[in-house]
């Protein structure tokens, strides 16, 4: 049973404890990724969410706990390190470069001289808008724009693991349905890892959801069951259930 | 978005028509002779401001590190280039050592995969890294034990009154005998080994590092140990052949040792003593302020507080004036006919090497890899880490870099300006000035601010001479400057809004 689920599992979150300066902020946040489907992380502004992702990649190095990732201890390693295993950031607010070009952005995400090139086509095919600006500076683009680089970025090395942070924050609907349909498209080849508080998309796009809150998590399960009980719903994830109204209303 | 590259154009332009203003103002008062002389003159400082402010503002701008022991460290890239000029006895004397520690600490890029990886007891991976720095301390002592380094520096000092042309070797002192020095260097390799041992933490499988480029990394490793043994065993002919040396090739190889004297320097300063304060940027101020002292102080006690005078390689140094720059190139002429003005010839080098430099930093920064990660590190050096980019290498590299372009300005102003323990302090007070107008982490700002500083400088010298006025009109003309930019655009020039 457990060599089973090792070989299943691309990413064991185990028990992570986190602080941020004097702050604990994870106090125990485990989580388990499939290989080949989408996980989502919910929960509430502040609970915690970023700072897995952060966590997982080393950013914010966990004090206590496991992280494994394909069947590697990856916890306390540096940043970069852990990156090169095999795992593409896409951070929330788009943290792209804006003194950079769209061209310099995805240049520098090339882990061998390359690598560019290779998925190229791929990218463009996501995100056809990023060939038009290619030779524009970050700045220059509007936000969708600059979400899109920023998911497109992770995709020029060749990973096998993407933690993407609230895709759709601040994207107008029909750009959403565009992210949308980039982010299945890709998972089609990848593991996700996907923070969403915009509740349509993630019940649409994942397969498993974990609900973090107050740096704990709290319950996991299949998507298609949180859909039906709307009790979780509204006792963790509060905001979001307006979410899921006004797309009603949409 | 565009407004604000809007503003910044036009912030640019009004600054660059006020420039051309006061120019044309100035040289209509002045006439052409006078303006060509005091425009070169200005050049020429702000030539020498620049090669301070570039590693000033690129070790802000990525780093948020003011560094003040910038000008200690253009004061030392005079002294050891100065020293490698005039005589190598002190620089030969005391490179085997260096070679010899940074060769040892080499091997932690090969070592440290393994010995992470090894199964060692808690109570050992506390107590095997104290160990080896207890032995460190141990061996680095026993290697500068009765070592005559002040011996070397007087050895120098003695060879610059009396070298003459026809026999610059008549009185190199002997070093140190070969059989009692090997031991020095060994002992160094041992405890730069034993130091890297300690750093990469053995057992600790957390530290976890791949072995990338192991065949590069020992054939480095190879290659610095052949420098040492040849740099150990042959000390004094070095010094001879390049004392024999056609001296304008032998000032070429000061600025090469100078800059790359720097280079390490920086290296070893960001790795030991800034990295650990990354955090405490408070601390980095005072840490930086004390390594200048400690710099500043060892100078003095090697060469005394005294000002020495670097000659000026030959090929600015023949009587005469030269009318035509083929004239001068052909005639080494010490002054030449510029639009009717004799200009002294070193001066147009500094301007050349100041031009020189920046150009170099533009094609780093816009045309490269790293200047590419380098800018996107001044935005969010986090996001560049989570690209896969050791970013804390890249830190390294680029205060090393700034460091060893204060070196090579140190070096290239040394033949102008007497060289003493406090000649790199006005110019830090100036490259901090220039770094404030141009706006912090530019280096176009830096260039332009240094420019418009070295300019309102020799203008300012000019007119109190004119209007004889005291000369501290021209030294406050720069403050002046800085604080008109900073009531008109807080963030400098070409800063960036916070």
């Amino acid at each position: 049973m457990n060599e089973n689920t090792k070989s299943e599992n691309l990413l064991h979150v185990d028990d992570i404890h986190t602080y941020i300066g004097q702050f604990h902020i994870l106090q125990g946040v485990t989580v388990e990724v499939p290989k080949n489907s989408i996980t989502v992380l919910l929960g509430r502004n502040g609970a915690g969410k970023t700072t897995t992702l952060k966590s997982i990649l080393g950013l914010t190095p966990p004090s206590q706990g496991k992280i494994i990732f394909k069947d590697m201890e990856i916890h306390g390693k540096r940043a970069f390190n852990i990156v090169n295993l095999g795992i593409g950031y896409v951070p929330e607010h788009r943290a792209i470069f804006r003194k950079l070009s769209v061209m310099e952005n995805l240049k520098l995400a090339e882990r061998k001289r390359g690598d560019l090139d290779k998925h190229a086509d791929f990218i463009f095919e996501l995100f056809p808008d990023l060939e038009r600006l290619y030779k524009l500076p970050g700045n220059h683009l509007s936000g969708g724009q600059q979400q899109m680089l920023a998911v497109a970025r992770a995709l020029v090395p060749d990973n096998d693991l993407l933690l993407i942070d609230e895709p759709s924050e601040g994207l107008a609907p029909i750009l959403i349905q565009q992210m949308m349909e980039a982010i299945r498209k890709l998972s089609q080849t990848t593991t996700v890892l996907l923070v969403e508080q915009n509740f349509i998309m993630a019940s649409q796009l994942a397969k498993n959801f974990y609900i973090i809150d107050d740096g704990k998590t709290v319950t996991t399960g299949k998507m298609s069951e949180l859909i039906h009980n709307e009790e979780l719903i509204h006792e963790y994830l509060g905001a979001s259930v307006r979410t899921v109204k006004q797309g009603d209303e949409a | 978005m565009n407004h604000e590259k809007r503003k910044q154009f036009i912030t640019i332009v009004i600054f660059v028509a006020i420039l051309a203003i006061l120019i044309a103002v100035v040289w209509r008062t002045s006439g052409t002779t006078t303006f060509v002389r005091t425009a070169l003159s200005g050049l020429t400082l702000g030539s020498l401001f620049f090669m301070v402010s570039a590693g000033l503002t690129l070790i802000f701008g990525l780093m948020h590190v003011l560094n003040f022991a910038h000008g200690s460290m253009f004061m030392l890239g005079a002294y050891i280039g100065w020293q490698f000029y005039t005589n190598p006895t002190f620089v030969f004397g005391i490179a085997p050592l260096i070679i010899a520690f940074a060769t040892g600490l080499q091997f932690l890029t090969v070592i440290k995969p393994r010995l992470t990886q090894l199964n060692l007891s808690e109570s050992l991976q506390n107590l095997l890294p104290r160990l080896a720095w207890v032995l460190v301390i141990i061996l680095v002592v026993l290697a500068i034990l009765n070592f005559d380094i002040l011996g070397l520096a007087n050895t120098a000092m003695v060879a610059v009154t009396t070298v003459t042309e026809s026999n610059p070797l008549a009185e190199l002192s002997p070093q140190e005998p070969l059989a009692r020095f090997w031991l020095r260097p060994f002992f160094l390799l041992l405890g730069g080994f034993l130091a890297a041992v300690a750093v990469s933490k053995p057992g600790n499988k957390k530290e976890y590092v791949a072995a990338e480029h192991t065949t590069r990394n020992w054939l480095l490793i190879g290659g610095l140990i052949v420098a040492t043994i040849l740099l150990t065993v042959f000390r004094e002919a070095w010094s001879e052949a390049i004392l024999l040396m056609n001296g304008n090739l032998r000032f070429v190889l000061a600025l090469f040792v100078a800059t790359g004297f720097g280079l390490l320097c920086g290296m070893f300063i960001e790795v030991l003593l800034i990295r650990p304060l990354y955090t405490r940027s408070f601390f980095i101020v005072l840490m930086t302020l004390g390594i200048s002292f400690v710099i500043k102080e060892t100078i003095q006690f090697l060469w005394t507080p005294l000002a020495y005078k670097m000659v000026r390689p030959p090929l600015f140094a023949a009587p005469g004036k030269a009318e035509t720059v083929a004239d001068w190139l052909l005639n080494s002429n010490a002054t030449l006919n510029i639009f009717g003005v004799t200009f002294p010839t070193y001066r147009l080098f500094i301007i050349l090497l100041g031009f020189l430099m920046f150009i170099f930093i533009t094609l780093l920064m816009t045309k490269t890899r790293l200047g590419m990660v380098i800018r996107a590190g001044v935005q969010d050096p986090e996001m560049v880490e989570a690209l896969g980019i050791n970013v804390r290498s890249v830190f390294t590299f680029v205060f090393a870099l700034g460091i060893a372009m204060a070196a090579l300005g140190g070096i290239g102003a040394a033949p102008f300006i007497p060289v003493q323990p406090l000649m790199g302090d006005q110019y830090q007070m100036q490259g901090f000035i220039t770094v404030v107008i141009g706006g912090m982490g530019s280096y176009v700002g830096a260039f332009i601010g240094a420019l418009t500083l070295g300019l309102a400088r020799a203008f300012g010298d000019y007119y109190a001479l004119k209007w004889s006025l005291s000369t501290a009109v021209a030294e406050a003309s720069t403050v002046i400057i800085m604080v008109i930019v900073l009531l008109v655009k807080p963030s400098g020039l070409f800063g960036k809004k916070e």
